[in-house]
Parts: C-alpha cells; sequence; structure tokens
C-alpha cells in the first residue's frame, strides 16, 4: 500500500509540473517565430496550381480561373484561362508586379498605389494575389494569446506595419496553433478602421503541410461584393523552367 | 404749344451738348456692354448646343435603362444592342442619322508613366454626320475600322510628346469586369473645339473597342440626329417605345436638353442677365437724372418764364421727360449699334479663352464666338429707351411743381 503511494507521488510530481509549464511554453512560442513558421508553411521552393475566383456582387457573379507557379518567398506567375481574361498573365519577382495583356505590345509595370487595385474586378488586388513571404521584413508581430476559431485553437497575433510601402498597416491574425494555417485574418488602416477581411472556408494537404483550398475575401470597402477563391490543385515543389518568372518568357 | 414740345426739347439738348454727351455715353455704355454680354451668352448657348449634339450626347441618346444609376463604376456591361436598335432608327421619320458609341476610363501607359484619359470607341463613317472631323483633322488621317488606331487631341499629342506613328498602351476594365489592355497606334492628330476633348481624349474604332472592351456587338450609348423641325424630347419618347415594342426592352432614352444641366443653367443664366440689364441701365440713368436735375435749376428763371406766359406744370414735365429721352434714344442707339459692331468683328475672330479655361471641364469650346442679333438687339435698345427715359422721369416732376412767381425770383 505504502510502495503503491510512493509510485503515486512520484507520478503526480512532473504531472504538476507538466501542469505549471504546459501554458508558458505555450505562451514561449513567440509571436515572431509564429509568423516565421506560417510563412514557411506557406512558402514552397516550387508550386503549380490550378484555381478560380469567383466574385459575387451588385451585377452578379463573375469566375475567373487562373494557373499559378511559384518558386520561393517573392517568385509567382499567374495565368488566367477563363474566356474573359485568357491569356492574361501576371508576373511578380521580387519588388516588381509585371501584367502581360495579350493585345497589349509592352508589359504593365505597376508600382506604388496601383498595386492595391482589384484584380478583375474582385475584392483582391494584384498585392494580395502576389505577396510575399516575408512578413518580419515589414511588420512587428504582438502575440494577443489563444482563440478558438471554428473549433480549432489558434494564435492571436496583431502585425503592425514597419514600413509605409505595405497595403495593410494592421493585420489580425488567427493562426492554428497546430498546422499554423492562417484561418482567419483582418487587415485594417492604422487608425483602426477594417478594409478587408479573409476566412478559410476548407483546407487541403499538400507536401505534408494543410493549405487553404477555399478562402473568403471581403473588401469591405466595396458595397455588396465578397470573393471565393478556390484551389482546385495544387503540385508541391514540381521542376520549373526558371525562365518562366523571367520577364523575356512572360510573352511566351 | 404741345406740338412745338418735342422740336424744343430736342434744341435744348444741343443748348449744353457737353453734358448732353455724357448722359448719352453712360446710357450708351450701359446699352453696348448689355448687346455685348448676350452677343456673348448666345453664342456660348449655340456653341455649347453644338459641342453637345456632336461630342456628348446627340439629340437624342439612349442608353440601357441602368446605366446611369451605376455610372460611377462604369458599368459597361450594360450596354445596348446597336445593331438591333440601329433599324429601328432608321425606319423613324424624324431621324436624320444615328451612332453608336462606348465612352470608358483608362490608363494610358507610357514607359514607366500612366495617365488617366477617356477613350471613346466610335464608327468613324456614322459619325461624319456629327462631327465634321476633316475640318478638325490637324495631322494624319482617321483610324480605320479593325486597326488598332487612334485619333487623339492635339493639346493631349503636345502634352505627352506623342506624334504620328507612336504606339501606347491602354489598361482599363471591360464590361466582363475584369482588365485589359491594348496597344494603339496614333493615326490622326486633331482639334476638338473643347479643351477636355482635346487634352485627354483618344478616338478608335468601335469594332476594336467592343473586341478590346468585351462588348462585341454592344455599345454604351446610341446617339441620334433628329430631322429640322423635330421636337427633340417627343421622337426622344417615340423611339422609347418603338424599341421597347420591337425588341422588348427598356431603354434610357432622353433628348439632349433633358440631360445637359449646365444647357439648362446657361438658359436660366440669360433670364438672370436680363435683370441685370436693368441695374446697368438704372447705372447708367443717373447720369441723365443728374443731368436733368441740373438743367432744370440752371433753367428755373426760364421755367418761370414758360410757367408765366401760360405753360402747365404736365407740360414742363413733358418737355424735359423728351430731353431725356431724346438723349436715351441716341444714347442707347449708338450704344447697340457699337455692340452690334463689336459682336460681329468678335463673331469673325473669337475671343481666345484657351488659357483660362484650362482644366475646367465645361462643354464650351475655349474659343468663343459672339453673336449678332438683330431683333435682340432692338430689344435691348427699347428696354434701355423706357429704363431710361422713365428714369428722367423722376426729376422732370420737380419742373412741373416749381411756382412760376418763385421760379421769377430768379429773373
Amino acid at each position: 500500500m505504502c510502495k503503491h503511494d510512493k509510485s503515486k507521488k512520484h507520478l503526480l510530481f512532473p504531472l504538476l509540473l507538466l501542469l505549471v509549464f504546459l501554458p508558458s511554453n505555450l505562451s514561449a512560442v513567440s509571436a515572431e517565430e509564429i509568423i516565421q513558421k506560417m510563412d514557411e508553411l506557406a512558402t514552397f521552393e516550387t508550386s503549380y496550381s490550378t484555381g478560380s475566383i469567383q466574385t459575387k456582387d451588385r451585377f452578379g457573379t463573375k469566375t475567373s480561373t487562373f494557373n499559378a507557379w511559384s518558386q520561393g518567398e517573392s517568385d509567382s506567375l499567374i495565368e488566367f484561362t477563363s474566356t474573359a481574361e485568357r491569356g492574361q498573365k501576371i508576373l511578380r519577382t521580387k519588388g516588381s508586379l509585371y501584367l502581360f495583356y495579350p493585345d497589349a505590345e509592352e508589359l504593365i509595370r505597376l508600382q506604388g498605389a496601383a498595386l492595391r487595385q482589384s484584380m478583375l474586378g474582385s475584392d483582391i488586388s494584384y498585392e494580395d494575389m502576389t505577396e510575399e513571404k516575408n512578413t518580419l521584413d515589414n511588420y512587428k508581430a504582438v502575440l494577443e494569446g489563444t482563440e478558438a476559431f471554428k473549433d480549432t485553437m489558434c494564435y492571436v497575433i496583431t502585425l503592425t506595419a514597419t514600413t509605409r510601402s505595405v497595403a495593410y498597416p494592421v493585420q489580425k491574425l488567427w493562426i492554428d496553433t497546430e498546422n499554423y494555417l492562417v484561418w482567419k485574418a483582418q487587415y485594417s488602416t492604422a487608425q483602426g478602421r477594417l478594409l478587408k477581411e479573409m476566412e478559410v472556408l476548407s483546407t487541403l494537404e499538400a507536401g505534408g503541410r494543410v493549405i487553404a483550398s477555399e478562402t473568403r475575401i471581403e473588401d469591405k470597402m466595396k458595397r455588396d461584393s465578397h470573393t471565393y477563391m478556390r484551389l482546385d490543385s495544387l503540385e508541391v515543389n514540381p521542376v520549373l523552367d526558371k525562365k518562366i518568372f523571367t520577364l523575356e518568357n512572360l510573352t511566351w | 404749344m404741345t406740338t412745338k414740345l418735342p422740336r424744343l426739347a430736342f434744341r435744348n439738348i444741343f443748348r449744353n451738348l457737353r453734358r448732353s454727351i455724357l448722359s448719352a455715353v453712360a446710357i450708351s455704355v450701359s446699352a453696348l456692354s448689355i448687346v455685348m454680354l448676350f452677343g456673348l451668352l448666345d453664342g456660348m448657348e449655340i456653341d455649347m448646343a453644338n459641342n453637345l449634339q456632336s461630342y456628348y450626347t446627340g439629340e437624342v441618346r439612349i442608353r440601357n435603362v441602368d446605366y446611369e444609376k451605376y455610372e460611377r463604376y462604369n458599368p459597361l456591361h450594360l450596354g445596348v444592342d446597336w445593331e438591333a436598335i440601329a433599324p429601328i432608327l432608321m425606319d423613324n421619320p424624324s431621324v436624320e442619322s444615328a451612332t453608336a458609341r462606348i465612352s470608358f476610363p483608362a490608363n494610358m501607359y507610357i514607359g514607366e508613366n500612366s495617365q488617366v484619359v477617356m477613350g471613346v470607341g466610335a464608327d468613324f463613317s456614322t459619325e461624319e454626320a456629327f462631327i465634321d472631323f476633316p475640318a478638325i483633322l490637324k495631322e494624319g488621317r482617321l483610324p480605320e475600322q479593325g486597326k488598332n488606331e487612334m485619333l487623339i487631341g492635339s493639346a493631349m499629342a503636345r502634352e505627352l510628346n506623342l506624334s504620328i506613328g507612336d504606339k501606347v498602351t491602354m489598361l482599363t476594365t471591360t464590361a466582363a469586369r475584369g482588365s485589359n489592355a491594348i496597344t494603339l497606334q496614333v493615326v490622326g492628330i486633331a482639334t476638338f473645339p473643347v479643351g477636355s476633348l482635346n487634352t485627354n481624349m483618344f478616338w478608335a474604332p468601335l469594332d476594336r473597342m467592343q473586341y478590346f472592351l468585351r462588348m462585341e456587338g454592344l455599345s454604351q450609348e446610341i446617339l441620334v440626329l433628329l430631322k429640322d423641325g423635330a421636337k427633340e424630347s417627343l421622337v426622344a419618347q417615340e423611339i422609347h417605345d418603338e424599341i421597347s415594342q420591337s425588341l422588348g426592352i427598356e431603354t434610357d432614352t432622353r433628348s439632349w436638353k433633358d440631360l445637359n444641366i449646365m444647357y439648362s443653367m446657361l438658359r436660366i443664366m440669360k433670364v438672370a442677365y436680363y435683370f441685370v440689364a436693368i441695374f446697368f441701365f438704372l447705372l447708367g440713368s443717373t447720369v441723365i437724372i443728374n443731368t436733368t436735375m441740373m438743367v432744370i435749376f440752371e433753367r428755373m428763371r426760364e421755367i418761370g418764364t414758360l410757367s408765366a406766359l401760360g405753360m402747365q406744370g404736365s407740360e414742363l414735365t413733358k418737355l424735359f421727360l423728351l430731353e431725356g429721352f431724346f438723349i436715351s434714344v441716341i444714347g442707347s442707339g449708338v450704344g447697340v449699334i457699337i455692340g452690334m459692331i463689336g459682336n460681329y468683328y468678335l463673331s469673325k475672330v473669337g475671343i481666345n479663352f484657351t488659357d483660362a479655361m484650362s482644366g475646367i471641364d465645361l462643354e464650351v469650346s475655349s474659343i468663343f464666338y459672339p453673336q449678332v442679333n438683330i431683333l435682340k438687339s432692338f430689344f435691348i435698345w427699347l428696354y434701355a429707351v423706357v429704363i431710361s427715359s422713365l428714369a428722367t422721369f423722376i426729376p422732370s416732376r420737380r419742373a412741373s411743381k416749381i411756382e412760376p412767381v418763385e421760379a421769377l425770383r430768379y429773373v
């Protein structure tokens, strides 16, 4: 009996220790680490995906389909395949965004405020679509705590811009504590005015990571408008021709 | 005695010619100003009407019934079917000609720079009835259907350093609510009469713009010119009903006068200026009033003598009133004639407001051509004579109240 009690005490100590330290262990994960992990898991060495952008506004529903290629944290290419936009391409390389239109003899380079224009009339801006995955270069992160979002425990992190070159001065993110997927995001001005809201509706697994497969984006500056972005397929780390992300290759 | 009064009054004008001339000049300047002001306003009204009918709305404009509601969103998808509506218009006996246009905002890219411009997709063969392109074309030729070509204003060419043969890329939102870009070559440079058309507008073939904007077969609006004597608002209603019956669609079909606020404002302004004219003439009349009062004081001895000889007070009033009347007739007559000559001269050479109007988005030409209107000038003359003569009545009445005994004290 006594022996049994002793063994119980032995078990109780580490359990108490775990209970005391478990919350602090969780909070010990810094906001920077979470964001870094989030960026890492959202970045592929290379990827190829197909999907669609469906915009619902006062004039009805419009669907555009696309093929997209990405490489690392800053190179991406999107080619639209739907009839109205067939052949149009958006190329983002480090620091620059170019638009290719089949009937234009020159490429259009979008800069500054033009990057914040709506892409194909959707609630997504060119910058949103091709954003670089280097959040900590432009934002200071603060971990507000944890919160359940759709039965999933999430870190709630507020990002405050440290540069003026970003589209959203303040971002509030709900990041999955397990797979670091951003389930929800609110993008605001420095004064707290909500500009855009994003919510993940469904996910898929690719390359051992959980990726958003359907996202709802709502531009709060537009009335009666929201956009669904769907990934139909995602191929992780395919072998891509390095020329894909060059200007010379953009006109093929 | 009464029959001699006009002759006596006329002779009296020359007794102090310098003072009479001063009074006449005051009335003359007022009349001249009003004649020139109305000439200018008439010129502006005609010019605005021409520009609105040629470049903006035609005499009747047809649009999708919902277009205006969402106009600020550039809803090109709310177009009208030009091919279906054209035969209906041609069957209407009041319709002279019709053309389809697509107006849209675009970003013009030249190298790394971009500028917001307005594009117009137009069928240059049907546009002939609306715009005299050969007269305004300064360089090159008109764009041809099926080719990615454009015509630009001379101010735009100068500011952006564009010349014939240059290519620029336009980016815009399409009717599919996506974006699209096209490269157009400058083949013509024109000098449009309206400043804004000259500085930020380009014209390209309708078929290429329909393709570019994903509007195959559609146009944003249809402009209609009517035969002489046709009543715009009645024909607009007629066209609306015919389209509704034939195609089963509702359209926003309105006459140009119902569409243009500025034109209506100009017409209201003209009525307001008639009131302004009253003050002009009253101001001019103060000199006559003053002169008449001076004359009455100066001729007190004469008034006394005339009264003693039996001239009635009312006859004395008439005498001075007639003096004022003659001065008004001559003064306003000279003013109106000089004003008409001035307007005639300016109607030939024009008044150039190009610099003053730069940046003003108004549908009037930057060179104003005042109009000469004989009937209106006659009325202004009559108006000036009546107001000035009535103004003279105030001091003239004083002459009738002077007692002969009192007046003879001045002898």
